[in-house]
């Protein structure tokens, strides 16, 4: 089925999509390693800070320490040492702490061990300088040693404090430093793979309002056509089923419910729905051809009557067909005809037919009464006048004797009108035996026939050579001799009748009003005189059974014989045409097919 | 009944048909004896009675009461003893159709009753002095139907 529209373009388009939607996961992967990477970040950069507290915490703790201790020292009282006693609670604390921040890092941790050990160094020296500034135990050497090497452990915690900084510090500068750079590679990339991505949806956006388009103008298509299909089948008296054999599914054209005499749709239709409304006759051969369907996947036309439920008997002609489609399933579909009115009709032509026949037979008939029954007191009237010899009318009187020949003229004009309409009767109903003849041969039989009449007349008949063709010849025959012998009985009295025959081959379309235009040539066989003429305006007229156009007196005859010429060139599906100057002669056409 | 006369059959069953034939027989200047007989079984009868003498020719006219002309006509053919006579259809159709069928029949020639009295002394002249022999074997559809000269 041609209109099915393709859309190849739904699988290009699912390629599409599949790769948009490949980038996009790729894109937020990266997305979410960013984020990741930057927390990871952060954290560092926390725990680098934290350290950093820790470590200055811990200065200061000891600090205070130191500062306490002078202020001490100094003045004995011992409100300066609480923050000395406190001090060493804060480094320790301080100290967990950082060990468990720097768990991950060895070296800290050594720097951390050594840190310690410092400052437990440092806090002995505090014990010790404690000592020897106590009046009790003074001893100003000592003392000094142990401040001087305390400061010099000051200088020493503070400087592994600034180690352990510094050594966090490039450790964050070292991960700040790789994470800038895998920062830095991706914003590019990951704009021109979205800008793929975009420009991939945009292609298939692109493609699906194309098809959408293309789609909309298929499905008005459908529309019309659908509709279409709907309206032809009310008018056209027909309707459409099909029955899905595995879904065993049947369908009815709306019109298929109408041509069954109910409202579309008003049943669900069954298999055996459709029989319902067979005709009792017709049961049996409708369930066979159904059944013929599927094993032959053809249904020649079947014929058969169908009951409405309101008991009208109504004509169908049906056939069907077995389609599988692409997916292997087999659908039966059926077209039902609803021929009753052609059927009727038929049957009124069946009648008309014979009534024709009849009639027919009739006119057989009636020839047969005009040929014999009439003919035969007709012939005893002519022949019992012949019987009445010389020596009788002899002895007749004036009168009787007129009366006698009025008697034998009248029987003998009606002789000749029988014996024309018998001819002209005889034209159309005898069978019609087309033989292959020579026409020149035919024109000379009918020129013995008429010696007499040329003899007496002295005309001049000249013919050009005629074709041979099929045609039925005693009737050829007949026409040349109704033809020429009009010719010479309408000739004028002082003037030798010359009659010309020519025949020439002429294409139908040359004459497109007059000859039947699907036989291609004609031969065109004209006969002229140089006779009475007639009025040109009686030149259809005269081919009409009794139409004369001289009074009987002055010319014999029946008007029968122009009539038989018609009537003969009709049974050669031919065309007879009259043409007159009156006082110069007459030209009779004669057109037969090649 | 002369001897040596020609010994005519006429079967018509029209009388003045009849009486025609029986005066222009008896203008003619020839001898003949004729017969009649009115119609088709009257025929049959006639000519299978072994004690009459066979015509030599036999008039047959065709629309006759009880048995038509043709139906003689067959029957005359099949009947060995009987197939060999002379026999004119003697009839007012002249219907192609009825030319035909006699003719192939086998009858000898075709007369179409004439409406004029000299006419049919003509014709009773001509078919009574036809060498029936030599027309016999140059029989054809052309010369089956009479017509005079």
């Amino acid at each position: 089925m041609k209109w099915i529209p393709n859309f190849n373009s739904s699988n290009s388009l699912r390629v599409i999509f599949v790769i948009a939607v490949f980038i996009l996961l790729f894109l937020s992967s990266i997305a979410y390693k960013h984020n990741q990477d930057l927390n990871e970040s952060s954290k560092l950069v926390m725990h680098t800070y934290e350290i950093n507290i820790q470590l200055e915490r811990l200065m200061s703790a000891i600090k205070d320490a130191e500062t306490g201790q002078r202020g001490y020292i100094i003045t004995r009282n011992g409100r300066f040492l609480a923050p000395y006693l406190y001090s060493r609670d804060k480094v320790n604390a301080s100290f967990i702490t950082l060990k468990k921040l720097t768990a991950d890092n060895p070296i800290q941790q050594q720097n951390l061990e050594n840190l310690f050990k410092l400052i437990i160094q440092r806090f002995v020296s505090f014990e010790n300088c404690l000592k020897y500034s106590d009046p009790k135990t003074y001893d100003k050497r000592k003392l000094d040693n142990h401040m001087f090497g305390g400061r010099i452990l000051m200088e020493n915690i503070r400087f592994q404090v600034d180690k352990m900084n510094d050594i966090e510090k490039k450790y964050l500068e070292n991960r700040q430093k790789i994470y800038d750079q895998e920062i830095s590679l991706s914003p590019l990339f990951s704009v021109s793979l979205f800008l793929t991505a975009l420009t991939f949806i945009l292609l298939a956006y692109r493609q699906i309002s194309r098809d959408f388009e293309r789609l909309k103008v298929f499905n008005k298509r459908l529309l019309i056509s659908s509709g279409l299909m709907a309206e032809s089948e009310i008018i056209g008296k027909f309707s459409t089923w099909q029955w899905d054999l595995d879904a065993n599914k049947i369908d009815y054209s709306d019109n298929q419910y109408r041509i069954l005499g109910v409202a579309p749709n008003s049943f669900v239709p069954e298999k055996e729905t459709f029989l319902d409304f067979v005709h009792p006759d017709d049961k049996e051969a409708v369930a066979v051809s159904m059944q013929g369907i599927i094993e032959k996947k053809n249904l020649p036309f079947i014929y058969y009557k169908i009951i409405r439920r309101d008991h009208e008997i109504r004509h169908f002609k049906s056939t069907g067909k077995l389609l599988t489609d692409q997916q292997g399933s087999k659908i039966l579909l059926g077209i039902n005809f609803d021929i009753t009115d052609e059927h009727l009709l038929n049957i009124e032509l069946q009648e008309r037919n014979r009534e024709l026949e009849k009639s027919n037979k009739e006119l057989a008939s009636f020839n047969h009464v005009a040929s014999h029954d009439l003919q035969e007191p007709l012939r005893k009237i002519q022949t019992f006048i012949s019987r009445v010899s010389d020596a009788d009318k002899a002895v007749m009187s004036e009168s009787a004797r007129e009366y006698l020949s009025k008697i034998e003229s009248s029987a003998k004009r009606m002789r000749v009108l029988i014996d024309d309409l018998l001819l002209f009767s005889r034209t159309n109903t005898t069978k019609k035996e087309f033989i292959k003849s020579n026409l020149n041969e035919l024109l000379e039989n009918a020129e013995s026939d008429l010696t007499e009449i040329i003899h007496e007349k002295k005309a001049v008949i000249t013919a050009s050579k005629l074709p041979k063709l099929d045609v039925i010849p005693y009737q050829i025959e007949q026409l040349f001799i109704n033809l020429i012998g009009n010719s010479l009985k309408y000739s004028q009295p002082d003037r030798i009748p010359e009659i010309i025959i020519e025949s020439e081959k002429v294409l139908s379309a040359s004459y497109p009003d007059l000859l039947e235009q699907s036989i291609k040539k004609y031969h065109k066989i004209t006969f002229s005189d140089n006779g009475m003429g007639f009025d040109p305006q009686f030149k259809e007229t005269i081919f009409v059974l009794f139409q004369r156009l001289h009074s009987k007196t002055d010319y014999p005859g029946t008007g029968i014989g122009l009539a038989i010429c018609k009537k003969i060139v009709e049974n050669h599906k031919g065309y007879i045409l009259a043409d007159s100057v009156p006082g110069k002669g007459s030209l009779f056409t004669v057109f037969l097919p090649d | 009944m002369q001897k040596n006369a020609l010994y005519i059959l006429l079967a018509d069953d029209d009388e003045d048909d009849r009486l025609f034939f029986k005066d222009a027989f008896e203008e003619i200047k020839i001898q003949t004896n004729v017969d009649f007989v009115h119609d088709g079984m009257q025929l049959m009868d006639h000519l299978n009675n072994l004690d009459n003498k066979l015509p030599d020719i036999l008039f047959l006219d065709l629309n006759m009461p009880k048995k038509t002309g043709k139906e003689c006509l067959i029957e005359i053919k099949k009947t060995e003893r009987l197939k060999n006579i002379i026999i004119a259809i003697y009839s007012t159709s002249s219907s192609e159709e009825d030319i035909e069928d006699t003719f192939i029949q086998g009858a000898n020639i075709y007369i179409k009753k004439p409406s004029d009295f000299n006419t049919l002394k003509k014709i009773i002249n001509e078919v009574v002095t036809v060498n029936w022999h030599y027309h016999t074997s140059g029989l054809n559809r052309d010369n089956f139907l009479l017509r005079l000269k």
